[in-house]
């Protein structure tokens, strides 16, 4: 997930958290469970702990919760602002907040930092009690469904009977899928956007790039690497590459063409950043390395490359069997790194099996990233989805 | 109500009356779901529907239905064998680029496949072709050649013919007078301006 796209115009008012349709301040919480938790790989760790933020009441019959899934490199800060001087609100906050798409007058809206995560939930970069250094690449390895495991682990903290429902794009939309198939008497609806049932080989490459670009820097030392140290350069590089499959072709030849920054003056003659884009990407790198753990991006990358959930109930159709919830499932049109053609694969199995399911496609530039798109068809969808009333059956105007 | 939105539910009422209760439905082109919404709570059905439009599909999301958007063909091939009860194809046969294509893959995929369209050897339809000279323009298809999608107009007699020569069972037939309501005594293709069949594998 790139940071910009749908950073909003910067308002330019100094009380734009206070904007009506908008959560306003919010702080993180930290859920801390600890008891030993086993991970899919036999691995166990004596307990962790989940940073998140949650908008929104649980109602008395805590059965409107709304569970918002981050991608890769995303975080538990998905609407409302951390002060009144941020520069910039939560990733998904043009969905959420009162009044809008995702509802918060109406859901309790909860968004967790992945465990094996680096934003204040257990990760490599933890504390490993037992030698009282970071664990690196000693801690266990996780996949999907530990981090499902344990964000249930938090929602039972919080007294959340029943999901309203469970969403998320990319990886996010990975999580979502396999609440769904963990849980599901516990989920009562799924919204998965631009994301996949398995990766393709091709996106399996670019993950593997990425992790080849922070393991080949000496200062990766084999995981072991002091806090504010680590392969920064391995780790911007991952990032730079990354973030070019989360644009399209004709995204990035809108937003930056073949324009040459303004300090590259006359020069052609030089390696120096000249394009707007080398330094755009220059500057996504930069950025990424000061807000996350080069071992995080190797263990969540990783996670996301072994999600599978076909290959261990033989067709996905059987992997969804036991799926209850609606599903909705969003793929977009310029998305190369996810498709189309993996979205519908998803609702197709989910219509195979008997679920209920839809399936729509937005048509966007962005790539990937057209899941944090500004769109009122998106929000129209979205909050239509969520809210689905009986009413609206034999409402002609629809 | 408007005299198209009356137009609309006749066949509704139709096809809600050969519809089996609590069946598996698909719906090919289900516009903004009203069939679908309809069968739901008229019969129980569990319906899907497929359509091209986003904002189409977007509005059965809103209505609580399960839409899908994409091609039906593409769509259907993705289904096992007899995985549908009944396959609906109302009011869009007309527009396809494959009519035959689609209905035998529907006849695959479902046990029924119930097709309805408007009648362009009704007389009215005949008049307008041979006396006014001009595109069909009526309750149904209200806009001008240029504003049309590409339209491929057909008759209960074609119809007749076609369900012959593929070797499909015609199960039921509707013809309805010009009003869309009253049954077709006599002389269908002449007199009727809607027609609905549901058909079979022989």
């Amino acid at each position: 997930m790139t940071d910009d796209v749908q950073a909003p115009p910067a308002p330019q008012s100094e009380f734009r958290h206070l904007a009506g349709d908008d959560v306003g301040i919010v702080r993180p919480r930290d859920f801390t469970h600890q008891q030993p938790f086993a991970f899919k790989s036999g691995q166990t760790i004596e307990g962790f702990t989940l940073r998140y933020e949650s908008y929104g009441a649980l109602n008395a019959t805590r059965d409107n919760a709304v569970l918002v899934c981050h991608a890769l490199s995303g975080d538990h800060h998905c609407a409302g602002w951390h002060s009144a001087s941020d520069h910039k609100p939560g990733w998904w906050n043009n969905l959420i907040g009162p009044g809008k798409a995702v509802d918060t007058r109406r859901f309790f809206v909860i968004c967790v930092n992945v465990l094996g995560g680096c934003q204040g939930s257990t990760g490599p970069s933890s504390t490993d009690p037992a030698t009282g250094r970071p664990y690196g690449i000693r801690f266990p390895f996780v996949t999907i469904r530990d981090m499902v495991n344990a964000q249930k682990l938090l929602l039972d903290h919080l007294g959340v009977a029943e999901l309203h429902a469970v969403m998320g794009g990319s990886m996010g939309g990975m999580t979502a899928m396999m609440f769904a198939m963990e849980f599901p008497h516990f989920t009562r609806r799924q919204v998965i956007m631009a994301s996949t049932a398995h990766e393709s080989a091709q996106a399996i490459a670019f993950n593997e790039v990425g992790r080849q670009a922070i393991m080949q820097d000496p200062a990766w030392n084999s995981g072991d690497y002091p806090r504010d140290g680590g392969p920064r350069v391995g780790l911007a590089i991952a990032r730079m590459m990354a973030h070019i499959t989360y644009l399209s072709d004709a995204g990035m030849d809108r937003k930056f063409g073949r324009r040459k920054h303004e300090s590259a003056g006359g020069e052609a003659y030089t390696f120096d950043a000249q394009f707007e884009v080398e330094s755009y990407l220059r500057h996504q790198g930069q950025s990424f390395i000061n807000r996350f753990d080069a071992n995080s991006y190797l263990y969540i990358t990783r996670a996301i490359d072994q999600f599978d959930p076909a290959r261990a109930a033989g067709t996905l159709e059987r992997a969804f069997a036991p799926v209850q919830a609606e599903s909705l499932i969003v793929g977009f049109k310029s998305d190369w790194l996810f498709p189309p053609e993996q979205n519908r694969s998803i609702a197709l199995s989910l219509l195979r099996a008997g679920k209920r399911g839809s399936y729509a496609e937005l048509d966007t530039d962005l790539g990937h990233d057209s899941f944090l798109l500004e769109s009122d068809e998106l929000y129209a969808l979205v909050r239509g989805f969520l809210e689905r009333n009986e009413a609206y059956a034999f409402d002609f105007a629809i | 109500m408007s005299r198209l939105v009356e137009k609309r539910t006749v066949d509704m009422q139709v096809i809600g009356e050969w519809v089996e209760p609590t069946s598996r439905v698909l719906d090919l082109g289900c516009g903004r779901g009203e069939l679908m919404a309809y069968l739901v709570q008229a019969k129980q059905v569990s319906a899907t529907g497929v359509d091209l439009e986003f904002d189409r599909v977007s509005a059965c999301v809103r209505r609580g239905l399960s839409a899908y958007q994409g091609d039906m063909t593409v769509f259907m091939r993705a289904f096992p064998d007899r995985h549908f009860d009944r396959i609906i194809c109302s009011r869009t046969v007309h527009e396809l680029n494959d009519p035959a294509g689609v209905i035998l893959e529907a006849l695959r995929i479902g046990n029924k496949v119930t097709v309805g369209f408007v009648n362009h050897g009704f007389w009215k339809n005949r008049i307008d072709a041979c006396l006014r000279g001009r595109k069909v323009r009526n309750a149904v298809y209200t806009t001008a050649w240029h504003e049309s999608r590409p339209a491929n107009p057909l008759t209960i007699a074609d119809f007749e013919d076609f369900c012959r020569e593929k070797s499909i069972r015609v199960v039921r037939r509707a013809h309805l007078l010009g009003d869309w309501r009253t049954r077709c005594p006599i002389l269908p293709n002449l007199f009727a301006g809607y027609a609905l069949y549901d058909l079979a594998r022989a």
